[in-house]
């Protein structure tokens, strides 16, 4: 909608304005990299990298940093969660970041980015520090959004025998392979069309393949009166046997 | 756990989330009773158009989904295509189309499909990321405003950039943007939907 607020600034008396129609997804695509704000370095969800060398580091880092210099990096892509839609901020000396940003994002992580921080200004700012070794594993978990299903309670509601829905929205086609024996399949574009047939009193539980046509049948569902939470994770099912993880 | 499975996933999830922040075009607000009048015309005229972004297309079924609506008010609806359809090039996975059909319900047959440009309001005009790149490299003085959500701003954009969120435009474009009208403005967000 940045046409909008384009449109907007015209009426406000703005003489040159631009729209970048490709947006952020452009502008990546374009090979630049992206950069996180200071707000989301301090409260963000994130993995942090601290990219300097260890004796830097360990006199003074941004707290949740994990130090990884650029050279190590490239063998590090194990150490980082599975799950590529973490977000991963790194910061660092010079150009290290943008080095880095774009090792990260060649391992198939959407959410990278750059942060501009300088660590000595950040410490002269006030801000707190940490100091000493790396700990030794990265550890991040994905916060639910509001009408996500956890992978447990999910798991545990698919095993049947509960008084919830599960309901499976991937095409016909998808289900050719399998699909969770306790699962109704409607495919995401059937939906509304199927609504009659589904109760307005158990909660749906719905999940696709990665969870992205499972959240828009749940917002439809919850628009139409239902109760109903979606499941973001991997399902792969091989007759009734689904692996389902994160 | 297998990061190549991962790495081919990924992109659905991703295009999911665009989805959510993209570009919506707002159709202009027609106001008076004859553009009432006018309005009541076009919507019928409209009846038999579905517009939005196309989520997945089966060559088997012979079917396109595509979803109209945006945010919580997404719906995904289905049509039909056959070799008679025209455009069938532009019901690729992710774009942004308008697709014309004719029957109902279950048997509605797409005709002609149309790739959906984004419309610039009057006085604007379109820049590529590379005019972007470069313009940013010959130092030239501008602001960059970004008018996604602000969560999606903070985890990552354009360096340099400032957020107006569109609900916030009124609110907020008095204090962020600069005094000197004639500087340039770059206004950006997630994607061409």
């Amino acid at each position: 909608m940045s046409t909008k607020n384009a449109g907007s600034a015209v009426k406000m008396g703005y003489t040159d304005v631009k729209v970048m129609l490709a947006g952020v997804p452009g502008w990546k695509k374009a090979g630049q990299y992206v950069e996180a704000s200071e707000e989301f370095v301090k409260k963000g969800n994130i993995v942090l990298v601290d990219l300097r060398s260890p004796r830097e580091y360990e006199a003074g880092h941004i707290p949740r940093a994990h130090n990884i210099q650029l050279e190590d990096l490239d063998f590090a892509e194990d150490e980082f969660p599975a799950n590529r839609a973490a977000p991963i901020v790194v910061y660092g000396n010079g150009n290290d970041a943008v080095e880095a940003y774009r090792i990260i994002k060649s391992w198939g992580c959407k959410k990278g980015s750059v942060s501009s921080i300088d660590f000595a200004a950040w410490k002269q700012a006030g801000n707190p520090i940490e100091t000493g070794p790396t700990p030794d594993e990265i550890v991040w978990k994905r916060i639910l959004g509001k009408f996500e299903v956890a992978l447990d309670e999910f798991k545990k509601a698919a095993e049947g025998g509960g008084d919830k829905i599960i309901l499976d929205v991937r095409t016909s086609e998808e289900i050719g392979d399998g699909k969770l024996a306790a699962a109704r399949h409607i495919p995401l574009d059937d939906l509304q069309g199927q609504l009659h047939t589904l109760p307005k009193d158990k909660e749906i539980l719905v999940h696709c393949t990665t969870g992205a046509r499972a959240e828009m049948a749940s917002a439809e569902l919850r628009n139409a009166g239902f109760k109903s939470r979606y499941l973001v994770a991997n399902v792969e099912c091989d007759g009734s046997d689904c692996e389902i993880y994160e | 756990m297998n990061h190549r499975f991962l790495k081919r996933l990924l992109p659905l999830a991703c295009a999911a989330a665009l989805l959510a922040t993209g570009c919506g075009q707002h159709e202009p607000v027609q106001a008076g009773n004859a553009a009432a009048a006018d309005a009541a015309v076009e919507a019928k005229k409209q009846e038999n158009v579905l517009k939005g972004k196309i989520v997945g297309k089966s060559n088997k079924a012979k079917t396109i989904s595509i979803e109209v609506g945006k945010g919580d008010k997404a719906k995904t609806q289905m049509v039909k295509f056959n070799d008679a359809t025209q455009g069938i090039e532009h019901a690729a996975k992710g774009e942004a189309a308008i697709i014309e059909f004719t029957g109902e319900g279950k048997d509605r047959m797409a005709t002609v499909i149309k790739p959906k440009l984004a419309k610039l309001p009057a006085g604007t005009s379109e820049m590529k990321p590379a005019e972007l790149i470069a313009a940013i490299n010959s130092g030239r003085k501008m602001v960059l405003v970004d008018c996604r959500p602000s969560p999606r701003y903070h985890e990552g954009s354009i360096p340099g950039a400032i957020n107006i969120p569109v609900p916030a435009m009124a609110e907020k474009a008095p204090m962020l943007l600069p005094k000197d009208k004639d500087i340039q403005l770059v206004f950006f967000c997630g994607g061409p939907t």
